[in-house]
């Protein structure tokens, strides 16, 4: 699993406003942004955004529905990303590791001068 | 599972004075994890990372909010919060470096507060429905399906 898509579920899931937007949307099981707006204090159109962002990061899926979207949980996804919040400790083990190696090369480096 | 908060410690064979600077510095931030990074690594120092995302429409773009800049000594920041909001403990992820020297080399230490600390821990949903909703039996077969497959993963 690529360091972006762990980025990108970290990065959708961050935010407490799409945080309980999953949480309805895992309650109801689907759901509009008109709907959804209904049962949160931030208007529909932000709410409408937020979906975008969860749909972009694969957390919902949408269906057109006459005028309306509506909006199921990827139940794939959502799985993927509760096991991807145990490997946060991984992704951090990476990174780590490739800053000692930049910082030792560079190290390295000024010793030879 | 780890839902709390991250520490690790690696050593490092540089001083704390390169290491602070493969962690600041835009350029090196490209190399260890990948983002282009704008912003002033001063504390209250706000910018942005971005990438692409992987299906090609666009870009990620991660707020970044820097606490502390303290060379060669610790770095803090927060990141994920909403582009139009401050950076606050409910909203954003924090991260902490801290530098020591050791041995001619470098102890770094990492934390990240995590979703324990923001107040959403997918493992307890089931507790959060029971206090937040109403309708808690015409939940539980999702939430059955759900707790198995997070107990399975």
């Amino acid at each position: 699993m690529s360091a972006t898509i762990d980025d990108e579920l970290w990065a959708a899931l961050g935010d407490p406003t799409r945080r309980r937007l999953l949480d309805l949307l895992l309650a109801d099981g689907h759901g509009t942004a008109t709907s959804l707006s209904d049962r949160m204090p931030v208007t529909r159109q932000a709410v409408a955004k937020h979906l975008v962002v969860l749909e972009r990061a694969e957390l919902v899926v949408a269906r057109k529905e006459g005028r309306e979207v509506r909006y199921v949980v990827n139940d794939a996804q959502f799985a993927r990303a509760v096991r991807q919040l145990a490997t946060v400790g991984a992704a951090w083990d990476a990174r780590l590791r490739r800053i000692k190696k930049i910082a030792e090369s560079i190290q390295a480096l000024r010793s030879m001068d | 599972m780890e839902y709390g908060t991250i520490e690790r410690e690696i050593h490092i064979d540089a001083p704390p004075d390169v290491v602070y600077e493969v962690i600041t510095t835009p350029e090196h931030i490209a190399q260890w994890w990948g983002f282009e990074a704008e912003f002033p690594a001063v504390p209250g120092g706000e910018g942005r990372m971005t990438r692409p995302v992987r299906d090609g429409r666009g870009q990620l773009v991660v707020p970044i909010s820097v606490v502390e800049a303290d060379a060669p000594r610790r770095f803090v920041f927060r990141w994920v919060h909403p582009e139009d909001q401050p950076a606050t403990p409910e909203n954003s992820f924090l991260v902490t470096f801290e530098l020591e020297p050791a041995g001619g080399g470098t102890l770094l230490r990492l934390t990240e507060a995590g979703f324990r600390e923001v107040g959403w821990e997918a493992a307890t949903l089931e507790a959060y429905y029971r206090d937040h909703s109403a309708g808690w039996d015409q939940h539980l077969p999702s939430l059955a399906a759900y707790t198995a497959r997070v107990a399975r993963a």
